[in-house]
């Protein structure tokens, strides 16, 4: 069972960064909406947008191999997941409402730190995809000492 | 292929950057990364503070991705790069270390978080994210259009002019902050003068606070404003909550590691909410002689257009300031003169009733004036010296030169710094006790006045 500082990673309001590399070992970056687990951290699924993750979902087809940072914009706490795919699919309409609330949550913490809500209204976060993926390894990822410390 | 030099917001440290590597078995890592600096138009330089795992993964793998968001806009773009050389020292080194010396210096974290070196990365390849925004976003306007800049260089002549016809420190500091908010809109600007004897700087002018803030101290080595004058270089911040909010985290896991014993955090003095801050040293030659600092609640108020013309606005600052500490004192020793009554006996004669009483505290050489403090060290001693000879001679005038020559006071032999100690001394009468002034009476000599009775205890 993970501890709190991985589940964090769960919590509402924080801004994702999801890692992948391809065949010839060039990596790429995209931001994710929203990460959910149903299964205590033993696999995560994913949403990216459709519009801005078209190599990622490329390169996850022929690497399989992914990294998700999650942060908390107000304290910079934050945890890495690193693990392999499991599958990829559109994310469907009952998953709509559960993305858009993140979403939501996203912008109103982004409001408390001085993005205007004008301004993070107009990212896109819909249709996503949902990317699910066991998850082999987590780290302690806020800024500091600890960095990097292995969280189980 | 998109510029890298029209991304130049992106670059500013606003909004924090995302950055994706690899390791040699081809397991991807994603961090986050508080500033992607600009080196030139295919280079780019990330900050290594700790030795992690995107700086490992660089050693097995030199290629990386990099998202960077328009503070503006939101609008990402991705950067296709290839890690080039770690920068130890040098110019660009230097730019990013003070930032985060800075910083640190801020959050109590001196020396625990630090610029271990600056990752240098060859841009391969930069795009706008398409599809990142559900609109395509609006034009911002660059701050420095062709129009302003003409405006600004037509100030920069201004202010310049101004500190030429400045008669003395005083007014030059005054005029300077007046025209900084005339021609260039800084309306939270402040002076802080360095002393050379107690290596702290000591602010002696500002404009755009509620409150002064004349008197306000800082060492060297302390904090924003006293990281600039230890290495007499240009700070500019312009995401300072960020900074703090990144900076704090590292400190509480810090703490928390226990490996690590943090300062204190000093408290920020200035604009509540500031969000920008550009902070310029004022130096002659290689000698510190104080800084200007500037505050905005925008974040992206202040750019590197603004560093290139107020550094040559703070030469101009440094030499007038220097000029006036050099020359204020009087060419000729006149006699003292003295008043028809002493300033303290005549005031408590005039005074029907009112009376402030001033105590000399010799332990922390301070005074206070009703129980509220006024002023420390040599500005307090001069003080003390003037109302104690007007109430034992009855003078009321005084020159600068019998303060320079009487050692009680503690001046330093060169550089003394009278004229800006006098300045202190007169603002904070001005707010603490208005009723009790120091007048410039002409070149190198002063008055003392009082309208309300004087009562002088020493403890």
């Amino acid at each position: 069972m993970a501890n709190r500082s991985a589940h964090r990673c769960l919590d509402p309001g924080t801004t994702i960064i999801v890692g992948t590399i391809d065949g010839r070992g060039t990596p790429d970056v995209c931001r994710a909406i929203a990460v959910a687990s149903q299964d205590g951290l033993a696999t995560v699924v994913v949403y990216l947008p459709v519009a801005t993750s078209q190599t990622m979902i490329q390169n996850l087809a022929d690497t399989k191999r992914l990294a998700v940072t999650v942060m908390n914009p107000v304290n910079n706490c934050a945890t890495q997941l690193k693990g392999s795919l499991v599958g990829v699919r559109l994310a469907g309409d009952d998953e709509a409402g559960f993305v858009r609330g993140q979403f939501s949550a996203f912008t109103d913490v982004l409001a408390r730190i001085g993005v205007p809500r004008r301004l993070s209204g107009s990212l896109r976060y819909w249709p996503a995809f949902a990317v699910e993926m066991q998850i082999e390894q987590m780290f302690e990822q806020t800024p500091g000492p600890q960095a990097g410390t292995p969280l189980r | 292929m998109t510029r890298l030099a029209d991304l130049w917001r992106c670059f500013q440290g606003v909004v924090p950057s995302a950055v994706a590597t690899a390791d040699r078995n081809g397991i991807p890592n994603v961090t986050y990364c508080s500033q992607v600096y600009f080196v030139d138009d295919s280079h780019v330089a990330l900050s290594c503070q700790f030795f992690n795992k995107t700086r490992r993964n660089l050693d097995e793998n030199p290629a990386a991705s990099v998202e960077v968001i328009d503070p503006l806009t939101l609008q990402a773009y991705r950067l296709r790069v290839r890690f080039e050389r770690s920068e130890k020292s040098g110019p660009l080194f230097d730019s990013m270390s003070l930032r985060i010396d800075a910083i640190a210096s801020h959050t109590g974290m001196q020396g625990i978080f630090r610029l271990i070196a600056a990752d240098v990365f060859e841009v391969v390849a930069c795009e706008i994210v398409e599809g990142f925004l559900t609109e395509a976003p609006a034009d911002v306007p660059d701050h420095v259009s062709l129009e302003g800049a003409r405006t600004e260089m037509r100030g920069l002549q201004l202010v310049s002019e101004r500190i030429n016809g400045a008669t003395n420190l005083e007014s030059l500091l005054a005029v300077v902050l007046e025209a900084l908010e005339e021609y260039f809109g800084f309306a939270h600007t402040s002076v802080l003068l360095y002393d050379e004897a107690s290596r702290r700087l000591t602010a002696l002018a500002s404009r755009g606070y509620g409150e002064s803030g004349i008197g306000a101290e800082v060492a060297v080595g302390e904090g924003l404003i006293g990281t600039v004058a230890r290495d007499r270089k240009l700070l500019r911040l312009t995401s300072l909550e960020g900074d703090l909010r990144y900076a704090r985290a590292i400190r509480r896991e810090a703490a928390a590691d226990r490996s690590v014993s943090p300062g204190e955090e000093i408290p920020l003095p200035g604009l509540p909410g500031a969000q920008s801050v550009l902070i310029i040293p004022l130096t002659v030659g290689a000698r510190l002689i104080g800084v200007i600092a500037a505050e905005d609640r925008d974040p992206m108020r202040f750019n590197e257009w603004h560093e290139a013309y107020l550094g040559v606005i703070a030469n101009q600052i440094a030499l007038g300031i220097d000029r006036m500490i050099e020359h204020t004192d009087d060419a000729v020793e006149m006699p003292a003169a003295v008043g028809s009554a002493a300033v303290v006996e005549a005031a408590c004669a005039a005074a029907r009733g009112a009376c402030r009483r001033l105590t000399y505290y010799r332990n922390d050489d301070s005074i206070f004036v009703d129980d509220e403090y006024l002023i420390r060290n040599i500005p307090a001693r001069i003080l003390w010296k003037v109302l104690g000879e007007s109430k034992r001679t009855g003078r009321t005038e005084f020159s600068n030169r019998e303060l320079r020559v009487d050692v009680a006071l503690g001046l330093p032999p060169v550089k003394d710094n009278l004229e800006s100690r006098l300045i202190l001394l007169r603002h904070r009468l001005q707010e603490k006790c208005p009723e009790l002034a120091i007048v410039s009476t002409g070149r190198g000599r002063f008055a003392l006045r009082a309208n309300v009775a004087v009562e002088l205890t020493e403890r």
